[in-house]
């Protein structure tokens, strides 16, 4: 873990106080991202993005599955975050399984919706193929390559930019004879259906520390951290999931505060990652 | 040098997994033309003088593959991405094509377009495989065009009318296969030239097939998708179609997905499949089982009969067992028992080029010499083929080689296009190359890779061979040799020694072949390939070069030879004590012919050391035959006839049975044993990749025909297992003493043949031989002549811990292939020589009308099959005229017999009757042996 | 199946059969490591980070003479093209990471570095084929990022034997095909053999040729990572000029 003297202590906080951080950042604002698409090619969807020396790759494989009973009409998501010794060694072996689960739930939350489905950030019902029979299971799977803290909101945007990237194959179905029978499936080679990100999300995590809340914290900031707030808020403004940790607690009217902070953050960071995906897609058409 | 270019590409295993794969771009991919200043030229291949060169697309590679193989056509740039696109639609074609781009006398130069730096096109939105082909072979060519500059043209052939037409636009000069020949200036090269499909560039002149005729005969075949899905959901069957060899309109689909074959009637039902068709089939209704009855094949317009043949010799020379005389209540009974289908739709054809010759017809009138003519092919299995030619009159009394290339379902016959002219109908030679061609046998001389496989001549034993210690030196014993007289490869000899304790020690020495032929060489190959050496009547094909059948491997007398010997100690009564296995060098002292062995062991004078040893071995082999026998082995019997060869014309001058002596039996009886013992051997040290030989027990089923006989005439046979059908064959003794023998003649035909198998296919009980009663069988004594010999060789020098174990013999899959080879070389040898004989037959009885005694074998609705002992032939002979049908005979199915009714006039199962044997000619060349009752 | 077109003589992919597939190295992708590298051998990609020399941390496991040399290989779920399940601690995973730590001790200069730790972990991104190879030569850059003497730099490549040919460097389709695969690790300079694996039969005489190969690609290997070496050590020159 991270290892601060007393002194390295109170520079964050003071800093942190005076809207002056240690990296030159005032307290509402995002380092700078730099986002790369299509990284992984034999995915179906993949990006990479860095903030600061945080760095995460996500892709998106789509496989052909079988919608659950509950809900015929829609189809599976699956959010995996796996962190890599690379990034530090405490996450060797088992070592980096809690905070892998802790992010993978966090997103879900985040991404998902309830367990109905509905207010999923992610439009379930346009993965079915089949009603009740065939749908798409999108696998999201996040690495973490180099952590420097603000993992969550990375990965979310890491897994925007992938699903904007996101071509799922054309699929031609041959409904067997009977009701009963599995129908036949036809991926077709080459027609790729873009998938709609318009509703995805962004989350932006509010860091207290001491009596401030930062956004984007670093490892460092982190460490002097009291609690957390993650929101996730899509385009319109509308809050599509939450999160608070953290040990310490916190008075509802600056959950509120903190809420409607978030919400004002998260329009500037999409617009940020529009152009940036808008960037990299030219890039990556080069 | 490299460039890297990623590209995207999908397959469905089940799961949707996106693969991806790199694709490098080079820029030292070289044109092939000895004139280019740019590229490299030690690789090219186009001369360098030519005017034009010829860029050709996929569809003209997998349709015109013939014109392509002719010498005319020259100067052919091969695209890679058309050898590609070839090799997923025909592997025979691709093979085809192969063979043309490595030989050295033709200019068929390939460009990896697909990877060169300039040529590559990347697949467009919206642009199907086909389009984006078309479009790199068409950057392919200007990249020629631009690349070779105006010294030379070229030209892309293509019956694609789009691709033509944007390639024109493109700038390019683009020609059809019929406009590029016709400019050759070669009428007889556009006979060559396969009929384009409907949506290609049509032939101008060629206006429709008989308009008034057409209509729909055959059903649609079903598309590949509905195909598909109807295998998946069980209600088409796949497998591969097999039609009956002597009644091409019923097939047989070996179904794995109802585990039994699905019979199919008539052609209508066979919808337009091939043998060898890879087919879905569709199972007809219950009730519409029942096998059809013989009169429904002479509703079709072609009539069949048949011909005189040899006496088969195994089931699998047999008709299946389809009675033509079948009573009503067995028709009945019947219905159920064998599911019957249709043909829905073809999944790969098994096209390939066919022997024959054109139905007779005479000269059409005008047209431009162009004349529609209907090819039979020799192999009664295969429709007749309609093909133009603009040399009829050249080609009617000539053998030809025709390919299939289409076949609608508005078409009663399928359409195809001359291929070649083997020689003249009837003559010897000719014939004789037909039959090879029918049964896929390569009598092409050796090539020079193989025979640089062959040691130095002469060969002699070198003192290194003598050093080893794995070789022992039996020079000095009294070995010998018993053979056919004027074998020249000799490949099994014996000794046989007296012992002191009374004992005899008895040595099979096998020439050491694999110590000539090692694995993975081009020698090995080439054996593998071949598989056996072919006998015919005039003539043999070789397995192996001369040099090693007829000298180096012979193992002839009073020269050292190398030899693989297998040696027993054996007790007078025959009893093995022990055995070893060794290579050796041997001198072998006398090589005998069968009659000279007899001729010395019969002489009562004769007490030379010789004479000694072959009478002890004979007495051995009586014991061990007695034992052999006793044991259930059965005794077999088929006609072998024996032909009397001028040695000048190679015509035929007498015809006889071929004699079988003691001394035969003597050396068979030895064989056997060394062949047990090899194979149990190398069983012991390889079970799971020996290669032997097994004999499966008949089923009842097939053993029906032979019980129908006997029943016919009184006879009790107990086919419950091989001792028990031994011994009612034995008992089995009529009041003539031939009757015996033509009883076993109709049992042998009624068992399948021994095949090779892979010892870790099968488990342990399924090894038997049925024949032999042998538990373990295999081949090891004849390895000059068959491959399997060879391995088997090779498995018992692994065994003896002398040699090493070649890897193929790791790989499972690769030795079952091997095997399966081995039985198709076998099989088709067999045939080849059984066609040989028969060819033989008919030359022989061309000159030479002659009257002879039959038996009567098999009784048919119009007349019976009989059994000519003398010549070892069968063959039908009518009571009535042909398509007289119910005339006033009558069949008696149960005691077998066909009676003139209200006369006393009868002919029943196996009697004698007298006939006369003429060769008449129905048709013009077209010879055939008639049998009449005199 | 030809894995060598016999009348082009080019592999499935446009390679000639002694000719390696496009590599790329680049120093420092992970900013908090201590080095750290990305290796590319075609389409498959691997990060190396390597952390230390630092205290050991389990006390237990510290040496007296010389460092202690750990390793770790994981795959990310989405390296293959079939998604796996589980990134690390299967059996293959355990092998490939002993095979790389055996690999790297050979080549650290342990005993300068006494009771330290040096912790090389190894991320694959995507497999297609020669991983462990690419694995050994991201290791190399990493070491040698982090600063930690090295007696010489150690590279990785494979060779196969299909269609009667060696074949430099497989890739997945052509390591599937079932054939051998040897691969081997060397000190390029020192020109001594530290890795080598093989996974089927083969002959002793074609085995000879095949490893030669194999050799020969660890030595462009070599060539080509001591360029990236310099040109990464120009790059800091440059910065601390500036």
């Amino acid at each position: 873990m991270v290892g601060l003297s007393t002194g390295e202590k109170r520079f964050i906080h003071g800093g942190i106080a005076q809207d002056l951080r240690s990296d030159g950042r005032k307290r509402l604002h995002f380092r700078p991202f730099c986002v790369e698409t299509g990284v992984i090619p034999q995915a179906n969807g993949s990006a990479r993005v860095r903030l600061g020396a945080t760095d995460v790759i996500v892709s998106i494989k789509a496989e052909l599955g079988k919608p659950s009973s509950f809900q015929p009409d829609k189809g599976k998501v699956a959010i995996f975050v796996d962190c890599s010794p690379t990034a530090a060694p405490e996450f060797e072996g088992r070592g980096g399984e809690e905070l892998s689960s802790e992010l993978s739930f966090a997103l879900e939350r985040c991404f998902l919706g309830g367990k109905t489905g509905a207010g999923a950030g992610i439009d379930l019902s346009s993965l079915i193929i089949v009603e009740g029979k065939v749908c798409w299971d999108l696998y999201i799977d996040g690495l973490v390559v180099s952590s420097d803290g603000n993992l969550l909101d990375a990965l979310a945007a890491a897994i925007k930019v992938a699903l904007s990237n996101t071509g799922i194959p054309k699929v031609n179905v041959d409904l067997g004879p009977s009701p009963d029978d599995q129908p036949e499936v036809d991926v077709s080679d080459e027609e790729f259906l873009q998938f709609d990100t318009s509703g995805v999300p962004v989350v932006v995590t509010l860091t207290k520390v001491g009596r401030h809340y930062i956004v984007d914290a670093t490892l460092e900031e982190e460490s002097q951290m009291s609690s957390a707030v993650s929101v996730s808020v899509n385009r319109h403004g509308h809050i599509c999931g939450l999160t608070k940790r953290g040990g310490a607690g916190l008075d509802p009217s600056v959950i509120l505060d903190m809420i409607s902070v978030a919400k004002h953050v998260s329009q500037n960071l999409i617009s940020v990652l529009d152009s940036e995906i808008a960037a990299a897609e030219a890039n990556a058409k080069e | 040098m490299l460039q890297s270019k990623s590209f995207v590409k999908k397959t469905k295993q089940g799961r949707v997994v996106k693969v991806v794969r790199e694709h490098y771009l080079r820029d030292d991919i070289y044109c092939g033309a000895l004139s280019c200043k740019v590229c490299d030229t030690s690789a090219a291949r186009l001369t360098s003088s030519a005017s034009t060169i010829l860029i050709v697309d996929t569809n003209v590679v997998l349709h015109q593959i013939d014109l392509l193989e002719n010498p005319a056509i020259d100067d052919v740039v091969v695209l890679s991405v058309v050898l590609e696109e070839v090799r997923n639609k025909n592997l025979s074609v691709y093979n085809r094509v192969k063979a043309l781009c490595t030989n050295s006398l033709r200019k068929f130069f390939v460009f990896s377009n697909e990877h060169h730096r300039d040529t590559y096109v990347k697949e467009m939105v919206g642009e199907s495989p086909n389009d984006r082909n078309d479009r790199a072979i068409r950057v392919a060519a200007r990249w020629y065009q631009s690349h070779l500059g105006g010294s030379t043209q070229v030209l892309l052939i293509t019956n694609d009318r789009e691709n033509k037409r944007k390639a024109i636009e493109e700038g390019l000069s683009a020609e059809t296969v019929e406009s590029y020949v016709k400019s050759l200036g070669q009428p007889n090269l556009l006979d060559l030239v396969s009929l384009p499909t409907s949506e290609d560039v049509g032939m101008e002149e060629v206006e429709d097939l008989r308009p008034s005729k057409r209509k729909v005969i055959y059903n649609e075949h079903k598309p590949m998708s509905e195909i598909t899905s109807g295998l998946l959901r069980g209600i088409y069957h796949q497998g591969k179609l097999r039609v009956n060899r002597y009644n091409p309109f019923e097939a047989y689909v070996g179904s794995e997905s109802i585990g039994d074959e699905i019979v199919i009637h008539g052609r209508a039902n066979m919808n337009r499949a091939f043998d060898g068709d890879i087919v879905a089939v569709e199972l007809l209704p219950q009730d519409q089982w029942h096998e059809e009855k013989s009169s429904i094949i002479a509703d079709d317009e072609d009539d069949e009969e048949e011909d005189v043949h040899l006496v088969p010799s195994s089931a699998d020379d047999a008709p299946r067992n389809t009675n033509l005389v079948q009573p009503a209540a067995a028709s009945t009974a019947s219905t159920s028992s064998r599911p019957a289908g249709r043909v829905v739709g073809i999944i790969k054809r098994n096209w390939h080029s066919y022997c024959g010759s054109l139905e007779p017809m005479p000269m059409p009138a005008g047209n431009g010499g162009i004349a529609h003519a209907l090819f039979v092919s020799k192999d009664r299995r295969f429709p007749k083929i309609r093909i133009q030619t603009r040399q009829l009159e050249n080609l009617l009394d000539k053998r030809i080689v025709v390919a299939v290339d289409s076949w609608d379902c508005l078409s009663r016959y399928p359409s195809g296009h001359y291929v070649r002219t083997i020689g003249k109908i009837g003559d010897r030679d000719t014939e004789s190359e037909v039959l090879l061609i029918e049964n896929d046998i390569n009598s092409r001389p050796f090539s020079a890779q193989v025979l640089a496989c062959l040691p130095h001549l002469p060969w002699t034993l070198s003192s290194e061979v003598l050093a080893n210690p794995n070789r022992q030196d039996l020079r000095h014993l009294r070995v010998f040799s018993v053979d056919p007289p004027g074998c020249k490869d000799i490949d099994d000899a014996l000794h046989c020694t007296s012992l002191p304790n009374g004992n005899f020690e008895v040595g099979v020495h096998i020439a050491d072949v694999t110590n000539f032929v090692l694995p993975g060489t081009p020698l090995d190959e080439e054996a593998s390939q071949r598989g056996t050496s072919v006998y015919l009547v005039e003539r043999r094909i070789d397995m192996l070069p001369k040099p090693l059948t007829e000298d180096i491997c012979s193992l002839r007398s009073d020269v050292e030879r190398l030899a693989f010997s297998v040696i027993w100690e054996m007790t007078s009564e025959a009893e093995i004590i022990s055995t070893r296995y060794t290579k050796s060098v041997i001198k072998s002292c006398a090589a005998l012919s069968y009659v000279e062995a007899q001729a010395r062991m019969d002489d009562s004078r004769l007490m030379d050391s010789l004479t000694t040893d072959l009478r002890n071995l004979n007495s051995l082999a009586k014991v061990m035959r007695h034992r052999r026998i006793e044991r259930g082995a059965l005794t077999l019997a088929s006609a072998e006839v024996k032909f009397q060869i001028d040695t000048e014309t190679h015509d035929p001058l007498d015809i006889g049975m071929y004699q079988i002596r003691e001394a035969n039996q003597m050396i068979e009886e030895f064989m056997l044993a060394a062949n047990v013992s090899v194979a149990e051997k190398i069983l012991k040290h390889f079970p799971l990749c020996s290669l032997l030989r097994r004999h499966p027990t008949p089923t009842k089923e097939m053993l029906e025909p032979l019980l129908r006989t006997a029943a016919a005439i009184g006879l009790d046979l107990d086919i419950s297992s091989s001792k028990a059908l031994a011994d009612s064959l034995d008992h089995a003794v009529g009041d003539d003493p031939y009757f015996n023998k033509l009883i076993r003649i109709l049992a042998t035909r009624c068992m399948t043949q021994a095949v090779y198998f892979c010892s870790g296919d099968l488990s342990p009980s399924e090894y038997h031989h049925y024949g032999l009663a042998a538990p373990l069988y295999t081949h090891f004594t004849s390895p000059i002549r068959r491959y399997a010999d060879v391995i088997v060789h090779r498995l018992l020098a692994a065994a003896l811990g002398i040699a090493k174990l070649p890897p193929i013999f790791m790989d499972g899959l690769q030795l079952t292939s091997i095997a399966d080879n081995l039985n198709y070389r076998h099989r088709n040898a067999q045939m080849a020589s059984r066609a040989s004989v028969e060819l033989h037959t008919l030359i022989y009885f061309r000159k030479r009308p002659t009257d002879t005694e039959a038996r009567i074998v098999k009784i048919k609705s119009n007349g019976f099959i009989v059994f000519i002992p003398k010549f070892g032939i069968e063959g039908p002979v009518y009571l009535m005229p042909r398509g007289d049908k119910g005339g006033d005979w009558v069949v008696d199915e149960v005691h077998q017999k066909v009676m003139r009714t209200g006369t006393n006039i009868s002919y029943g199962i196996l009697q004698t009757v007298r006939i006369h044997m003429e060769v008449v000619e129905p048709q013009p060349n077209r010879p055939k042996l008639e049998l009449t009752l005199t | 199946m030809e894995y060598v077109n016999p009348l082009t003589g080019f592999r499935l992919d446009g390679r000639r059969p002694n000719e390696m597939r496009q590599i790329r190295g680049e120093i420092g992708v992970v900013a908090k490591a201590d080095g750290s590298a990305l290796f590319e051998m075609g389409n498959t990609k691997v990060i190396a980070a390597v952390y230390g020399p630092r205290e050991v941390q389990n006390k237990g496991q510290q040496i007296n003479n010389r460092a202690l040399v750990r390793c770790e290989y994981s795959m990310a779920n989405f390296s293959t093209g079939d998604r796996r399940r589980r990134p690390k601690g299967d059996r293959r995973s355990t092998e490939i990471s002993l095979v790389i730590r055996q690999t790297m001790e050979a080549c650290i200069l342990t005993h300068l570095l006494p009771h330290s730790q040096i912790d090389i972990f190894v991320q694959v991104l995507q497999a297609d084929g020669g991983t462990r190879s690419a694995c050994i030569n991201a290791a190399t850059l990493a070491l040698a990022d982090a600063g930690i003497p090295m007696r010489d730099i150690v590279t990785s490549c494979s060779a196969g034997y299909l269609c009667s040919t060696p074949l430099l460097d497989l890739n997945y389709i052509e390591d599937s095909a079932g054939g051998p695969d040897v691969t081997v690790g060397m000190l390029a300079k020192m020109d001594k053999v530290t890795l080598l694996q093989m996974d089927a039969k083969l002959p002793m005489d074609i085995f000879e040729n095949v490893m030669q190969l194999a050799i020969e690609g660890c030595k462009a290997v070599a060539h080509y990572i001591r360029e990236v070496l310099l040109e990464h050590t120009k790059q800091l020159e440059c910065h601390r000029g500036a």
